[in-house]
């Protein structure tokens, strides 16, 4: 890149006017091969093989014959299939709504003590997003083990019966979102705290002169200002959580039967494991309609924060 | 544990601007193909059983000069699953990969056939069983040499103690270490009389009903016990009969039994069961009793691991077998068969048995009389009726005798348990029958 | 209302002010106890974590109390450290999550000023278009990933099968979209008039890229820094499916794969290993947290 900018510079140098335009007509070029990495990128490793994967699914089942839409067809038609759909927008919704609640909530928690020991507690309700999720799994796994769960062992002291926690579908459900909520909420809280710092104290001075009670500031003060970002984020973290992997991977391996399977993990179920791979890709291939919904939001949100560039 | 690489094959053209390490890496692209050779096993249960392999392959590696690399592949969480199918769609990877169950026929086109290698271990180690036939012969050709490593018996470990205090059963009695065994009442009626009382003396049966191989295979040996038939050899849906009803039938008392989140346990669930002294009985190899001999004693101490209960046709038990396939993209197919034959060995098969505590049995009848099954304890004799050295069970897997892509299927995604689960949990009888017919429906895509 | 209140208030009402104080007060220590049972909630886990690493496998089978360590042991961490194996894994989730930093953020600054800043015929279709790949989830990619790289081997001799390195040139595709994404917001923000300055003093794009822009979106860089860190870190999916030789591994797939053994009992390690695992992130945010809340939140609220 710096042998394309070094011409321009003798030409500026030059301090003509034909040189100025010459810049401002050859801008764009350089412009495009500056973004040429990312553009190669995108292209190469993800347009490519998702373009791929839709000629994957397209496949029969030995990969020998070209079948269209035969596998849609078959998919539609299972029964399974409909199970990981309402699995996956009952977890991915569930999970959402709630850490968007808990974010909210926890971020004024923390607004309202004084600045100073605001880190500390801001630190340590970070942990959870910090850690990467195959890793805190593990400990949530654990501690819902059937033989050794310790939550159940704290119950047990309380005269409750042992819950199976990943035994029964609703339980197991339950424990899915939980350990999501856990990890996914801290990560609104941060964007929450931020907003509500951007929100004018005034306002609340403002508002509570005119005796609005701690309730009523939040609702008719903070959320409007917030709605944005609360958007925003919501939206974000309902695409990665649609297309989460790990957390259900290792926790439940969609168990127990196929209670707990979503998207990802029953694509890799009937795609690598049962050897199927164009059902795999194909069950895959529609988290896309789903996804590009939310993604519409997204989109008419940055094309608003673009033409304010 | 780990892997340990002898040397390995580093191909770098076009890479060497990603890291400096890799640029110190030989570039030695092919230049010795012939005399290389890379494994992946599957990575031992039992602690310290990958090195007695090790050994034995190094020997032969220094033996004929090829350099061999091994990768130890866990099967937890399917990850030995997975690096088989990225290996066949990527078309490469070992030279020689452990493949269990239903792999070789899955991935038939893609292996060398090993028909000759097949007669000679035959001739020299005696016949296979019928299950193992079952999965590695397909349309006549043997596709890979059924491994001692990882192939097992899943039997029952029950507790001594538990078994007569509640149950009034000895089975210390019924299976003797060293003689005959006295098993004409053990039927799947003793057994869920058994449970029952066990269950009352707060110490269950850990017999899980989720959707990994344990609990598939545990329903799959009950089932054939019942002539249990869901899919039958031409391929056909043959799942509404009175067999497999009586199958859910009791697999639905024996339900009521058992812990009550046996729907979720996978794989390791029965042995943390058994483990943590809460089991009468679970349906496993030895390596729940060996960590169990490491890390609670008195458990192990009242171990006892032996054949099946006995059903209306006949007792079943069941077998998981490992196989070594060779792909044929591999570059170095002699070398492969040549270790092979070598790892068939009566004497390399032994010291695999050994080094695995008596949880690795071999598929060959001749490699089923090893001390290590007579001397393990304690308690002494706790593993000799182990590899069923009376043959007194049919060995078996769920879903025989169907059609191999169907069979996977429904080992693969635990029809049979998915199917004893909604029995269980009040759906009607012939409602699961309905599902678990549009299941298999969908298992005959192609 | 917002000017009426103010005016309001100038005005001066001394007892009103008191009982808001008081208020406060109240909202504090209810703050407070609220921040402590959600403290309590999200650091269970590594808590527990951290009490059973601290176990013999003997004492966790055992089944005694769970909460309390009887025996506490440091042979878990002795034995881990002390195993070539667990180091690999380190090394190699340590030099990819490096690496795919580095080469995140130098595609990701680059693009995102060509997007933000120069407009070129498409730019706004590729702003969105790299939005869009966040969309496509990984489970859909690495089938075809594995059909390319048996493509990459036909035909270059490059095997991309189950080595770590191979992990570089994938992650970008997980961590650069957000990280431009960042990186625009970012730049948006830096006014107009700078750059024009720079172009009318003799500046060539890429001089006011690195000279001004750059120092100035440095809390945006730091952000998507860490950001391409966590990322590659935790990522789980691709180097479960590419990777499977023990010395190819990463931290998060190591652990889960080789430590994990269906039948033996050896949580202790197993938690050990995994909070060893997520020490790296810990540490750098302990340090880096500001900057990463101040770049993310500067970079994600603009508009």
């Amino acid at each position: 890149m710096a042998d394309i900018a070094a011409p321009n510079a003798t030409v500026l140098a030059a301090g003509s006017r034909s040189g100025l335009h010459k810049l401002m007509q050859r801008k764009s070029t350089i412009a495009f091969l500056m973004a040429l990495p990312l553009i190669l990128l995108i292209a190469i490793l993800v347009a490519y093989p998702a373009g791929y994967a839709v000629y994957l699914a397209m496949l029969n089942k030995s990969m020998s014959k070209f079948v269209g839409f035969g596998t849609f067809e078959f998919i539609l038609k299972r029964q399974a299939f409909w199970d990981v759909v309402y699995q996956s927008c009952l977890f991915a919704i569930s999970a959402v709504i709630f850490k968007a609640i808990i974010g909210f909530v926890v971020a004024h928690f923390v607004h309202n003590i004084p600045a100073k020991g605001q880190r500390k507690w801001r630190g340590m309700l970070l942990v959870p997003w910090v850690i990467p999720p195959a890793m805190s799994t593990l400990a949530w796994l654990w501690l819902f083990d059937p033989s050794y769960s310790a939550f159940n062992w704290i119950f047990a002291h309380f005269g409750i019966s042992a819950v199976p926690w990943l035994g029964e579908a609703g339980w197991a459900r339950f424990a899915v979102i939980l350990v999501n909520i856990w990890a996914g909420a801290p990560f609104f809280m941060i964007m929450y705290l931020a907003a509500l710092k951007s929100v004018p104290e005034q306002l609340h001075e403002a508002a509570a002169i005119d005796g609005a009670t701690w309730w009523q500031k939040i609702w008719y003060v903070n959320l409007p200002m917030m709605r944005n970002i609360i958007a925003i984020t919501a939206l974000f973290s309902l695409i990665v959580t649609f297309a989460n992997f790990d957390i259900v991977r290792v926790l439940t391996n969609g168990g127990p039967l196929t209670a707990t399977q979503i998207f990802a993990t029953w694509a890799f179920k009937v795609g690598i494991e049962s050897g199927d791979i164009p059902q795999g890709a194909a069950v895959s291939l529609f988290m896309a309609p789903i996804l590009a919904i939310a993604a519409a939001f997204i989109l008419r949100n940055i094309s608003k924060r673009g033409s304010e560039v | 544990m780990g892997s340990k690489r002898v040397s390995r094959r580093r191909f770098v053209g076009g890479t060497a601007a990603l890291s400096s390490a890799l640029v110190a890496a030989p570039f030695v692209r092919g230049a010795y193909a012939a005399g290389k050779l890379s494994l992946g096993l599957w990575d031992h249960w039992v602690p310290n059983a990958n090195g007695a392999t090790e050994k034995l392959i190094h020997e032969w590696g220094e033996k004929e000069k090829v350099e061999v690399q091994i990768d130890f592949i866990t099967s937890q969480g399917n990850k030995l699953l997975l690096t088989t199918a990225a290996e066949a769609q990527a078309k490469s990877g070992h030279d020689i990969l452990a493949m269990n169950t239903f792999l070789p026929a899955r991935y038939a086109e893609q292996l060398v056939p090993v028909n000759a290698e097949m007669e000679k271990l035959v001739a020299d180690n005696g016949k296979v069983n019928a299950t193992v036939e079952y999965l590695g012969k397909v349309g006549g050709n043997w596709l890979a040499i059924p491994a001692t490593i990882g192939s097992q018996i899943k039997g029952p470990c029950s507790r001594i103690d538990y078994m007569k205090q509640y149950a009034g059963i000895d089975v210390q009695k019924m299976y003797p270490a060293g003689a005959e065994p006295q098993d004409k009442d053990w039927t799947l009626d003793t057994f869920l009389k058994a449970a029952e009382a066990c269950h009352k003396g707060g110490h269950p049966f850990g017999i899980g009903l989720g959707t990994t191989s344990d609990n598939v295979d545990t329903i799959g040996a009950i089932f054939h016990s019942f002539g249990a038939v869901l899919v039958d050899a031409k391929g056909e849906i043959v799942v509404k009969n009175d067999q497999v009803r009586q199958a859910l039938d009791w697999y639905k008392k024996l339900m009521a039994f058992l812990p009550p989140d046996v729907a979720a346990w996978d794989d390791a669930s029965n042995n943390k069961f058994l483990v943590s002294g809460q089991a009468s009985m679970i349906m496993n190899p030895p390596s729940a009793w060996a960590v169990a001999k490491r890390d609670a004693p008195q458990v192990a101490e009242q171990c006892w691991t032996h054949p099946f209960p006995a059903g209306p046709k006949g007792r079943f038990g069941p077998f998981l077998p490992f196989f070594w396939g060779t792909w044929n993209f591999s570059k170095n197919v002699p070398a492969a068969k040549s270790l092979l034959m070598y790892l068939s060995q009566a004497s390399s098969a032994e010291k695999m048995v050994v080094a695995s505590g008596g949880y690795d049995l071999p598929a060959f009848e001749k490699l089923t009389k090893f001390k290590v099954w007579a001397e393990a304890e304690p308690p002494k004799g706790t593993l000799f009726s182990y590899p069923d050295p009376y043959h007194t069970q049919t060995l078996s897997i769920a879903a025989a005798p169907a059609p191999h892509k169907i069979a996977e299927q429904i080992y693969n995604l635990g029809l049979q348990t998915q199917m004893a689960v909604r029995y269980f949990k009040g759906e009607a009888l012939e409602k699961t029958l309905d599902w678990a017919s549009g299941e298999l429906e969908g298992y005959m895509r192609n | 209302m917002a000017n009426a209140a103010i005016a309001a208030g100038a005005a001066g009402r001394p007892i009103k002010y008191r009982s808001m104080s008081r208020d406060r007060q109240w909202a504090m220590r209810w703050s407070y106890f609220f921040l402590v049972l959600f403290v309590i909630f999200f650091l269970t886990p590594p808590l527990y974590m951290f009490i059973t690493s601290l176990k013999s496998s003997g004492e966790i089978s055992a089944a005694k109390n769970p909460w309390w360590v009887y025996a506490p042991t440091l042979s878990n961490y002795t034995e881990l450290l002390g195993q070539n194996q667990y180091l690999v894994f380190f090394r190699n989730s340590a030099l990819v999550s490096v690496c795919v930093v580095i080469v995140t953020m130098v595609i990701s600054v680059t693009a995102a000023f060509a997007l933000a800043r120069m407009k070129f015929w498409g730019s706004a279709t590729l702003a969105t278009g790299v939005f869009l790949t966040y969309l496509i989830p990984d489970s859909l990619l690495f089938i075809p990933l594995f059909k390319m790289f048996a493509f990459v081997r036909d035909t270059t001799g490059i095997e991309l099968m189950n080595h770590w390195w191979t992990l570089i040139i994938i992650y970008p595709t997980l961590s650069v979209p957000f990280a431009t994404w960042i990186m625009i917001g970012y730049f948006a923000s830096i006014p107009k008039e700078l750059d024009e300055a720079a172009l009318i003093d003799g500046a060539t794009w890429m001089q006011t890229l690195t000279r001004i822009f750059i120092p100035v979106a440095m809390p945006g860089i730091i952000a998507a820094t860490i950001f391409s860190f966590t990322v590659s870190w935790a990522q789980f999916l691709y180097p479960l499916a590419f990777t499977t030789s023990t010395d190819q591994l990463v931290l998060p797939v190591g652990i889960v794969t080789t430590l994990i053994k269906g039948d033996v009992f050896n949580w202790g390690q197993i938690m050990t290993g995994a909070l060893l695992g997520a020490a790296p992130p810990l540490i750098i945010y302990a340090f880096l947290m500001d900057y990463y809340i101040a770049g993310l939140t500067a970079g994600a609220t603009k508009g």
